[in-house]
């Protein structure tokens, strides 16, 4: 990796200028980074994809890495919680079920210990093309998405184009289906942003980054609002090695059970099939007032994946998807699959 | 139990392996050799679960590996590799990255035209290994980039760009049977398949990298720590790039960390690491990062077979007509010849080398075998179903070799192959299927190592011979022989091995070290232990030497008796030494072994779930019982990965590897590991040694293929069975190409 400056910030204020004033790049991916856990910028770095000449360590501001909150009030949570300390919070673990599933699911255990919900959340791209320091993809700056027409087993089947990239995520989806929002702090102060506006799609925002998060901003906290179905949240996912992996296709879901066990309100996120979360909108208004049969959640799927576009390689991907989401709302709502 | 001393010879043929290559040889041995092993349950340490000797060494970390080598001023090496498939150098420009503080050498390699992606252009020195990884970048290096072809379909088409300069991309191997007779054979068959099985380039994924340290400070000797399987194949090529006299160079292989057939030689990380350390007169370390191992420390050649076999009703094999593809890059690849182990009445293949433009495959665990034996093992699957045959039975009926009829029905017995369902039925995504296969191997020894037991007069023992232990349990048993002759226990006994300036010893491929080395070491502990027994039979009421019996730590005759420290005390000052050599007869070759899986697949995502596999595997004198069960359990582990989950992917485009990494290239982990069940083969009752390491990364490939396909109905003739291939299957309805 390039060296670099390292400097321990102790608070976010200071950060934010510590990035800001960093020597202009000319690249957005020379840029000065945050860093908190270091698992995905670590890998950036020693295959050049980012070239840093400042990297400002979060770690040493203290506060960020509490987990507050419970069902009633929501949950606030610091950027720098770890995903150990997500998966195994008691509060998350009783009334908000797919969180902590979600974060049990992500890489191994030592990464988990290190691993933090902010870095999480802002994880770069897995696809092999973005990873090799020798391929200039349309994500690094170059003309070509080679995963369009190459080997795109892994690459998305929905939201694609001009770049075919899936979120690596596997928080993201299921806060986003648990309504969450981020409180960022950029040099203009702090403002707070609903996760489904946070990351951006390659056709409507920048080529070169997954969010809207500019160079100089930071996470601080995620806050999980209270709802009537974050105690029936689940998160599936499917990894090609149970071991460590990340999602071939993955869901989110959350269901409120009203009357006659008659589906009050659902959510639906897919993960690992998108460049973003992707939210299964026209699926969950199909499931509300519904009860949970098979034949609805089989309807449910099918809408769930309508307007899904597979590239060469990854039409799997659609009846994989389609069972997560049967397997994944049965769960929550407690049905047979 | 001593014989008269040995003269009449006699010519044997054994095997002699060069880089994983096996060939034979004729050499002269010792007719009348001597004491034997004796029957295989009459040992007391050999053939028993011994805890390797190296283990706590190993666990604690204690144990220096090469790449734990460090030494004072060491400066560390990088390699600056092609980033094009196929490109000739046209500029390098070294001199920003040599102003840079702390690079103390650039070297380029002789090339100016490069084959494959990843190929070796030149390396740096310097004093910390990030700053090597900057200097490589800041190296200005321009390429006239050449047309390349990666992908083997398209490597076969004709006008297809050439991967090699002076080679057809289609080279003929060989040719072998009457084609005319076996196509016409075909119309005496009541069934006849056709089909095509592939499996991609696998990588060795030694967990330590390819690499070495070269200790040269200008003097006129030097000592090269080196990752290798043989620690007799670096001096030579080491001292010619340092340009010193072979025996000025010494190599040391204390403990290594995986070889799989990969580490032969210095390679040409070793060669620009001499070349550095010539030229900066220091120590360089170079091992290879873990991409640099994907890219250009060799792999596994690919495979890609077509056949047509043919069956009468009954069962016979009539006609098989194969057309064998190996995708071995820019080297020739390996791939055991059709039908295997199987009697088939006529048959024909061709035999091709099918070039790429990608790093040139090397010895794998088994070269060649696991390919055919997946292909082979997937069609007698088919042929099987196809004509409503037990797959067991099917076997039994085609393969002449009544070890595989034993083992196949000991297996069958370990997985519980009655509840084996002919197809696949019943409700709910999750289906469970059985399928079995099986594999042969060599495993001889040969005629390179010798051995020196020293034994001091405080009781000490040495056995020395600088052989080196990939991790196959060499150090425990070259102690166990020992100890077992002289009558004490493993503790009793220091092994020093994994040096060039002890005895010397084969390179370990081929699975030959255990049958060339345990020989020679149980002829020197034989010859230490009459050498003791005739220092000390005139304190045993002068007895024949040879009527002195080693036991429970005392030598014994008739009713006399020593301690050992009493047997020791009454040696010279200087104590015994006795020099052991190779004897044939102590050896052998040749071994069979079964492989039975069950797995569970998941119809709506695609999830293979290996539940049980079990390996029945024959292997002579089992040195040490628990070694042989973790060998039989890695060789299951390493296939189950190569089964489900492992392969080079490449972009066709680019020219280039996409996983080159841990990350994207998928080794199983704990959680994939099914229940195992090693099974020794004790009705084999050859009092000899025969290496196994390969035999037992065979057989799995198939049974696992056949199981997934007994549980689903999907056969999936391109490894690995991945998620996409089964819902693909489900999806355009079954079988696959």
């Amino acid at each position: 990796m390039k060296a670099f400056e390292w400097i321990n910030a102790s608070s976010v204020s200071e950060a934010v200028q510590l990035l800001k004033s960093s020597p202009a790049p000319s690249d957005i991916d020379d840029a000065a980074r945050p860093i908190a856990g270091g698992q995905d910028l670590l890998t950036t770095m020693k295959d050049y994809s980012s070239r840093p000449a400042r990297v400002v360590n979060l770690k040493s501001i203290r506060g960020l890495n509490l987990i507050q909150g419970n069902a009633r009030q929501g949950l606030t949570i610091g950027a720098l919680v770890t995903l150990s300390q997500l998966e195994e919070n008691p509060v998350v673990r009783a009334s908000f079920p797919g969180l902590a599933e979600a974060a049990h699911s992500i890489a191994t255990p030592q990464i988990r210990n290190l691993g933090t919900v902010g870095g999480n959340l802002c994880q770069r791209p897995r696809c092999w093309y973005f990873r090799l320091e020798d391929v200039v993809c349309l994500k690094k700056g170059g003309s070509e998405c080679y995963a369009a027409t190459g080997e795109n087993k892994y690459n998305a089947i929905l939201g694609g184009g001009p770049s075919y990239i899936v979120h690596p995520s596997d928080l993201a989806p299921m806060l986003v289906a648990l309504g969450a929002g981020v409180s960022v702090v950029g040099v203009e102060g702090k403002r707070m942003i609903p996760l489904e506006k946070f990351f951006t799609l390659p056709s409507e925002g920048s080529i070169r980054r997954e969010n809207v998060l500019k160079n100089d901003d930071i996470i601080t906290q995620i806050n999980v609002p209270a709802s009537p179905f974050a105690a029936h949240s689940t998160y599936l996912k499917f990894k090609e090695r149970e071991s460590m992996d990340f999602a071939l296709a993955s869901v989110a879901a959350a269901v409120q059970l009203g009357a006659s066990r008659k589906v009050t309100q659902a959510r639906i996120v897919l993960g690992g099939v998108a460049p973003i979360p992707w939210r299964a909108t026209e699926a969950e208004k199909f499931l509300a007032g519904k009860t949970l049969s098979g034949e609805v959640l089989k309807e449910t799927a099918k809408l769930a994946l309508v307007g899904a576009q597979p590239l060469e390689k990854n039409a799997y991907k659609v009846p994989l998807t389609a069972t997560l989401v049967r397997r994944a709302l049965a769960k929550a709502g407690g049905v047979a699959a | 139990m001593q014989q008269a001393p040995i003269k009449k010879k006699k010519k044997v043929r054994v095997p002699k392996v060069v880089n994983g290559v096996e060939t034979m040889v004729e050499i002269e041995v010792d007719e009348d050799a001597g004491p034997g092993w004796g029957p295989n349950d009459k040992h007391t340490l050999l053939n028993h679960r011994l805890t390797r000797v190296d283990g706590p060494l190993k666990v604690s970390g204690v144990a220096r590996y090469t790449h734990d080598v460090r030494l004072p001023g060491m400066l560390y090496g990088r390699i600056l590799r092609c980033p094009h498939a196929h490109a000739r150098l046209t500029k390098f420009d070294s001199a920003a990255a040599s102003r840079i503080p702390g690079v103390q050498a650039i070297i380029q390699t002789p090339l100016k035209e490069f084959l494959f992606h990843g190929m070796p252009v030149a390396a740096v020195a310097a004093t910390t290994p990030e700053i090597a990884g900057d200097a490589l970048h800041a190296i200005k290096v321009e390429y006239e980039v050449l047309p390349h072809v990666v992908k083997a379909a398209e490597s076969i088409k004709p006008g297809s760009p050439k991967a090699l300069p002076d080679e057809v991309n289609v080279e003929e191997k060989e040719k072998r049977g009457d084609a005319q007779k076996t196509d016409a054979a075909f119309a005496e068959c009541d069934a006849v398949v056709e089909a095509e099985y592939q499996t991609p380039r696998i990588h060795h994924a030694c967990l330590e990298t390819h690499g070495l340290t070269v200790d040269y400070r200008g003097g006129e000797t030097a000592m090269v720590y080196a990752s290798t399987q043989g620690t007799f194949t670096i001096p030579g090529d080491a001292a010619k790039n340092l340009e010193l006299p072979e025996s000025a160079v010494t190599s040391v292989v204390e403990h290594m960390g995986g070889g799989f057939g990969s580490k032969f030689g210095i390679g040409v990380e070793g060669m620009l690491a001499c070349k550095l350390s010539k030229q900066t007169k220091t120590p360089v370390k170079l091992m290879l990062t873990r991409y640099d191992e994907f890219v250009m420390a060799g792999n596994r050649s690919g495979s890609w077979q077509k056949f047509k076999a043919g069956v009468k009703k009954d069962g016979t094999l009539i006609a098989l007509r194969a057309t064998q593809y190996r995708l071995g890059g820019l080297g020739d690849g390996s791939q055991a010849g059709q039908p295997y182990v199987y009697r088939v009445r006529d048959t024909y293949r061709e035999v091709f080398a099918l070039h790429t433009n990608e790093d040139s495959s090397i010895a794998m665990r088994a070269p060649g075998h696991p390919q055919a034996s997946f292909a082979m093992e997937s069609l007698m699957d088919e042929l099987a179903y196809k004509i409503g045959m037990d797959p067991i039975a099917f076997r039994k009926l085609n393969l002449k070799d009544e070890v595989y009829h034993r083992q196949l029905d000991r297996g069958a017995r370990a997985i519980g192959w009655e509840r084996r369902k002919p197809n696949a039925e019943g409700a709910g995504p999750l289906k469970r299927g059985l399928g079995c296969a099986v594999g042969t191997w060599g495993g001889g020894g040969n005629n390179q190592c010798k051995v020196e037991v020293t034994v001091a007069r405080d009781g000490a023992v040495v056995v020395a011979v600088g052989t080196q232990d990939l991790g196959t349990g060499t150090r425990t048993y070259t102690r166990a022989i020992v100890a077992e002759e002289l009558g004490l226990q493993l503790k009793d006994v220091v092994e020093k091995i994994g040096n060039s300036k002890l005895g010397s010893a084969n390179p370990s491929g081929g699975s030959t070290t255990a049958a060339s080395l345990s020989p020679s070491v149980k002829d020197a502990a034989i010859k230490a232990r009459l050498a003791i027994a005739e220092k000390i039979a005139p304190l045993l009421g002068g007895v024949k030497p040879e009527e002195i019996k080693f036991e429970n730590g005392r030598a014994t005759a008739g009713e006399k008796s020593m301690t050992w420290q009493q047997v020791s005390a009454a040696l010279p000052a200087s104590g015994i030494a006795a020099h052991g050599e190779w004897r044939s007869d102590l050896q052998s070759r040749g071994v069979h072994g079964v492989c039975f899986a069950e797995v569970e697949v998941d119809v709506e995502t695609g999830h293979i779930r290996p539940i049980k596999m079990v390996q029945v595997q024959d292997g002579g004198l089992p040195l040490n019982r628990l070694t042989m069960e973790s060998q039989i359990n890695g060789g299951m582990i390493q296939s189950l990965g190569m089964a489900l989950w492992e392969g080079r992917v490449m972009d066709a485009k680019l020219g280039i590897q996409l996983n080159p990494g841990f990350g994207d290239y998928k080794l199983p982990g704990s959680l994939e590991m099914p229940e195992m069940v090693p099974i020794i083969d004790d009705d084999d009752k050859r009092e000899a040694v025969i290496g196994i390491a390969e035999a037992c990364i065979i057989p799995a490939l198939g049974a696992l293929a056949n199981a997934v396909f007994n549980a689903c109905g999907l056969r999936v003739r391109e490894l690995p069975i991945t998620p996409d291939k089964i819902l693909m299957g489900v999806m355009n309805g079954r079988n696959l190409a």
